[in-house]
């Protein structure tokens, strides 16, 4: 990777770790377990690694954002997650934010 | 599928007990399903090849498993800066520290070049030892300050109590638009003044410091220094020493990169008082003879020599310390004038 991509990647990371974030909590919104997660996120455009989104639901419930409760689908029991109620509020305002920065770049450009 | 099985255990190892199994758990469903959901795509069981391709684009176990963990830091961001700062006053004071003692050991034992390189090799002991200190207590604020926050508020504190009144005044371009002295150079600036310092103290107890096998000549020659040479070599220790200590005090204040205009002209008009000394010498007699009774004659004309080259030496160098003291003094007017004008503007 030359010295240019090397920056690029960074940047990138950078520019995605918040918008995941988001992306995750806004589907959420509705319950998954973490592949489930992966999969809806994938279908709408977004590929996450899954060293990246099953860490970052842990971290999102130990943050109150997630609730998470242990039952058996297809013969397999699974972690599913959901928004929390403290989540629900975080995820508006984040969504304003999103939206206003989007405006923002958007004027900018 | 043994290979996942494998993978997990892996995965296991580098994740905190407490969490493990319920991680482990989750991480199994997971890939579970994802393994029965690209078998279902292909019609048929992963081959070897096409699992360990899988598994390493998830990525290495422990890779893996340090996502699940907080990020940890020895010394994090918020010590950092302090941390960086007192280590490097720390390396440069224990290096200053070892040498002054070094320099007195080998002064009071009979010097040899062994013993000097010795010293030298050691710097680098001295310095690892310093640094692993800082680092150690840093990492021991650092470990108070994260987990037990109320114990330790000192580095919060510092930012919240910060104003910009605190911040230090504009470092102002030195004359000619030379850059601010940088911290290398200062540190530089003080080490070789403090060797030079130990090298001039050593001198009288070891002349062949300063004009090496001559000493041998010079002990069977049948000259001597005069009394005032000792005044002089005293008062060169003297504006040394004020030298050393008005920089050593620069570098501990961070005052470094301001210019140093006053300071050097404080310093050359006190290197005028021991000049000033050897040439009020009657007769600029530096050097005398032994027994001038004996060898008047037969020395006599080298002897004088010997003292108007002193002579002359002292007034070349007396001369360049008032160029560059009146050279100062204009450059210090000037200043003085364009920061006027620009208040004025």
């Amino acid at each position: 990777m030359t010295l240019s991509e090397n920056l690029f990647e960074n940047l990138r990371l950078e520019l995605r770790r918040g918008c995941l974030t988001l992306a995750a909590l806004a589907q959420l919104r509705q319950e998954h377990y973490g592949y489930s997660l992966r999969k809806a996120l994938a279908e709408r455009g977004l590929e996450i690694d899954e060293s990246t989104l099953y860490p970052l639901l842990r971290r999102l419930e130990a943050q109150g954002l997630l609730t998470s409760e242990w039952r058996e689908e297809d013969k397999r029991n699974k972690r599913f997650y959901r928004l929390s109620s403290d989540g629900e509020q975080i995820f508006g305002q984040l969504l304003q934010e999103w939206r206003a920065i989007n405006t923002s770049i958007d004027n900018i450009l | 599928m043994e290979l996942l099985d494998r993978y997990l255990q892996a995965v296991k190892k580098h994740l905190p007990w407490q969490r493990q199994d319920d991680i482990i758990a989750e991480l199994r469903a997971n890939l579970e399903a994802q393994l029965e959901d690209k078998e279902a795509a292909l019609g048929r069981p992963l081959t070897v090849g096409e699992a360990e391709d899988w598994l390493r684009q998830i990525g290495p176990p422990m890779r893996v498993a340090a996502r699940y963990q907080p990020q940890k830091y020895l010394i994090g961001p918020a010590v950092f800066p302090t941390y960086l700062l007192v280590l490097r006053l720390a390396c440069f004071w224990a290096t200053i520290a070892y040498l002054i003692g070094s320099a007195a050991q080998i002064a009071a034992q009979t010097p040899s070049w062994a013993a000097v390189s010795e010293a030298v090799l050691r710097v680098p002991g001295v310095l690892m030892i310093a640094a692993a200190w800082v680092t150690l207590t840093f990492a021991a604020i650092e470990f108070t300050a994260t987990h037990y926050p109320a114990k330790c508020p000192a580095f919060a504190r510092v930012s919240a109590d910060w104003t910009p009144g605190t911040l230090p005044p504009m470092e102002t371009e030195a004359a000619g638009g030379k850059k601010p002295r940088s911290f290398a150079h200062a540190v530089a600036e003080v080490v070789f003044g403090s060797l030079f310092l130990g090298w001039w103290l050593l001198v009288p107890r070891h002349p062949y410091l300063l004009i090496g096998p001559g000493v041998l000549y010079w002990h069977s020659s049948p000259f001597q220094l005069a009394p005032v040479l000792i005044l002089f070599y005293w008062w060169v220790v003297v504006v040394n020493v004020v030298q050393l200590v008005w920089r050593s005090t620069d570098l501990i204040r961070g005052s470094w990169p301001r210019p140093r205009t006053a300071q050097n002209m404080v310093i050359s008009a006190i290197g005028l008082i021991p000049l000033a000394i050897l040439l009020s010498v009657p007769n600029h007699a530096f050097v005398l003879l032994r027994n001038p009774g004996l060898d008047q004659a037969r020395y006599g004309a080298a002897l004088t020599s010997i003292n108007l080259s002193i002579q002359w030496s002292a007034i070349v160098i007396c001369a360049i310390t008032i160029l560059q003291l009146l050279f100062g003094s204009g450059r210090m007017i000037l200043d003085s004038y364009r920061k006027r004008a620009a208040a004025m503007r």
